[in-house]
């Protein structure tokens, strides 16, 4: 097409770590892109730095100084002669200044236009916007006097209970639930250290809390020639302090009727923000079938940690569309030509002791085995033997099972969970396995607050069986771990394991 | 493999003996059949089949199995000694951390479930409180510290 303006990307730079940078660099090896991780002290051997083509330091471990320092990552990317720069999730992914900045270098930024990561960022801004655009809007503001006692003045007005969250960013850091003018000023607190810790903005937002809501978002994605499509829906009501466990597509709640005004709405708000390239519009869902109503939420203007179950309902690569759409190409796909088939769930697993408040966890991974089979996809970010730390975000990998029906979707999710053995850390695992058993779950029935409200049967620790303290009584002194080969066209690994890895376990 | 006895402590302080003989593993009488795969995986029988894993690290023995994980010590009870440290008032790092937020001084009268500190790990806040009604004899950290898992933070007298 004449009208296209294109642009060639030879060599992506990858603005994050773990899983997801793992994701990208395995998009851009297969789209012929070289790729450039970037790693900060504590990263310098993680599987996304040895993944890569090429890798810069950054920084030392403290996000700070490295994930988080736009000058950093920036300059690492015109180091690496890296031709553009995908963020990712989290960090700078949502940083307006982030993208402004790589453009201004002359990159391309794989995500948004600066001014509508702006426009979103802002919840006054976006709210104003969508209401503008005729999407629904829940009440709420964020207070010209940002003190403790401006903040519970404006959720007095609105009326309790009120949720107080960050106004630069999502992902629920800094998410507090205020039911009563007693709690607020601790909470308040809380919510402003964890928003300045995590966005480097410590400004709140306060808004009216719809109580047992439904969380349903939509992906959307944008081109540079105007159209914008989207992908349907995930539910993502199983969360814990606002943080998504298991998110899934279709969603049991929505009636076609109401998917079809949601993805009208969606594509409207996107427009309406002048958004490019994937993105994603949250909305509270209350009410089930046909007489649920929606709310937008915000706009996530990046990747989401649960892309994957879009991906596995549609049959589309996210993330590959992302490297082609940054690149000036027209959408690969026409709305009509976007079908939802079968059914999807992802699992978060996170390094965290479900019996003990979810503390996060560090430590050695002795163990670390992924689960395969039809309809099973593993995104990690981490391989047996990796030492987890504390100073990034515990999800250590997500465990992805797409089957044609739900019930057969979490079924297979279930038994994967049960084949994912990790040791050395604690994780999430046996919680999950409670929360996709739970009668309620299985029926389809969960809202956002189904997982605090059930968090006592759901994290009891079990008690060990004859069979689990006969497979300790012969754990023994000897780990076995696959054999991994020295380096690609060396010499053949040892076939037998036992003889390499006698004591391995320290 | 030779007849091995050992004694096993679970999460819940509760000790299991377990006999390990050439057809399996005698736990507290029972036998269950236990043979490792050719994978590392174990498979086990006792009446139904499982297949776990495990490894041991130093005195720790990691078990998964069914979805569960489970941790053995064979060496010192460990619950014990943390409950020791407790009852001498120290409070401790869970993990290692940073200290975000001092909350109390020395001298300071404190009731139990006040917040004394707030740590900061990956990202989350992690309120330590005050196991029981106290005053605070010492504070041995720093807002901004990184600390270590078993670090004592916080000293409180009855």
């Amino acid at each position: 097409m004449a009208s296209e303006r294109r642009r060639v990307l030879k060599r992506v730079l990858v603005a994050n770590r773990g899983e997801i940078a793992v994701r990208i660099i395995r998009a851009c090896r297969e789209a012929g892109i070289e790729s450039v991780a970037v790693y900060s002290d504590a990263d310098a051997r993680a599987l996304h730095v040895g993944l890569a083509d090429r890798a810069e330091r950054i920084g030392p471990a403290p996000a700070l100084q490295s994930y988080l320092d736009i000058g950093a990552v920036v300059d690492a990317a015109l180091r690496s002669g890296a031709d553009a720069v995908h963020p990712g999730y989290g960090f700078l992914s949502e940083r307006a200044d982030f993208a402004r900045a790589v453009e201004t270098s002359g990159l391309t930024f794989i995500g948004p236009p600066a001014v509508a990561i702006e426009r979103m960022g802002s919840k006054i801004g976006a709210r104003a916007l969508m209401e503008g655009a005729g999407v629904p809007i829940v009440p709420g503001r964020t207070p010209p006097d940002q003190t403790d006692r401006g903040i519970a003045e404006a959720a007095d007005r609105i009326g309790f209970p009120i949720l107080i969250k960050a106004s630069a960013g999502g992902g629920g850091r800094g998410m507090r639930v205020v039911r009563g003018a007693d709690d607020a000023v601790e909470l308040i607190a809380a919510a402003r250290r964890e928003a300045a810790a995590a966005f480097g903005d410590g400004t709140l937002y306060v808004e009216k809390r719809i109580e047992r809501p439904r969380h349903v978002e939509l992906q959307v994605f944008g081109d540079d020639y105007g159209s914008v499509v989207h992908l349907f829906e995930r539910e993502c009501s199983l969360q814990r302090r606002h943080q998504k466990v298991v998110e899934e597509s279709p969603s049991p709640a929505l009636a076609p009727a109401v998917r079809e005004r949601m993805g009208a709405a969606a594509i409207a708000a996107a427009k309406a923000a002048g958004y490019r390239n994937a993105g994603t519009i949250e909305f509270l869902l209350e009410g089930e079938g046909d007489e649920a109503r929606f709310y937008f939420l915000e706009m996530n203007t990046r990747l989401q940690v649960e892309h994957p179950v879009t991906e596995a309902v549609t049959g589309v690569d996210l993330v590959r569309a992302q490297l082609e759409v940054a690149a000036g190409a027209p959408l690969p796909w026409a709305q009509e030509s976007l079908r939802q088939r079968g059914h999807a769930v992802e699992c978060r697993i996170y390094a965290e002791d479900p019996s003990s408040n979810f503390l996060p966890q560090a430590g050695p991974l002795l163990l670390y085995r992924e689960p395969s089979g039809p309809g099973i996809r593993v995104d990690a970010g981490v391989v047996e033997g990796d030492e987890i730390g504390v100073n990034y975000d515990p999800m250590l990998a997500k465990l992805i099972a797409v089957a044609e029906t739900r019930p057969a979707a979490l079924q297979r999710a279930i038994a994967a969970l049960k084949a994912f053995p990790i040791l050395g850390i604690r994780t999430n695992i046996p919680f999950l396995l409670r929360v996709l058993q739970h009668p309620d779950v299985q029926r389809g029935a969960a809202h956002t607050s189904f997982l605090d409200e059930h968090l006592a049967e759901l994290t009891t620790p079990a008690q060990a069986s004859a069979a689990a303290i006969a497979a300790a009584a012969i754990a023994g002194r000897t780990v076995v771990r696959d054999p991994v080969p020295e380096s690609i066209g060396g010499a053949p690994p040892s076939a037998d394991p036992w003889t390499r890895l006698e004591n391995w376990g320290r | 493999m030779s007849d091995q006895a050992l004694l096993l402590r679970d999460a819940f302080g509760a000790e299991h003996r377990v006999d390990t003989t050439a057809e399996g593993v005698r736990v507290e009488g029972a036998l269950v059949r236990a043979e490792r795969q050719p994978s590392g995986a174990i498979r086990l029988e006792d009446g139904r089949v499982h297949l776990a894993w495990a490894v041991s690290s130093g005195d720790t023995r990691w078990v998964f199995i069914d979805g569960e994980v489970f941790v053995f010590e064979t060496g010192r009870p460990l619950a014990r000694r943390r409950r020791e440290s407790a009852a001498q008032g120290s409070l401790t790092a869970p993990m290692p951390a940073t200290v975000r937020q001092v909350v109390v001084s020395p001298g300071a009268r404190v009731q139990q479930g006040d917040v004394l500190l707030v740590l900061e790990a990956m990202k989350m806040e992690l309120p330590i409180r005050a196991p029981g009604d106290g005053t605070v004899a010492a504070v041995k950290c720093r807002q901004g510290e990184l600390v270590q898992a078993g670090q004592e933070l916080i000293e409180l007298e009855p």
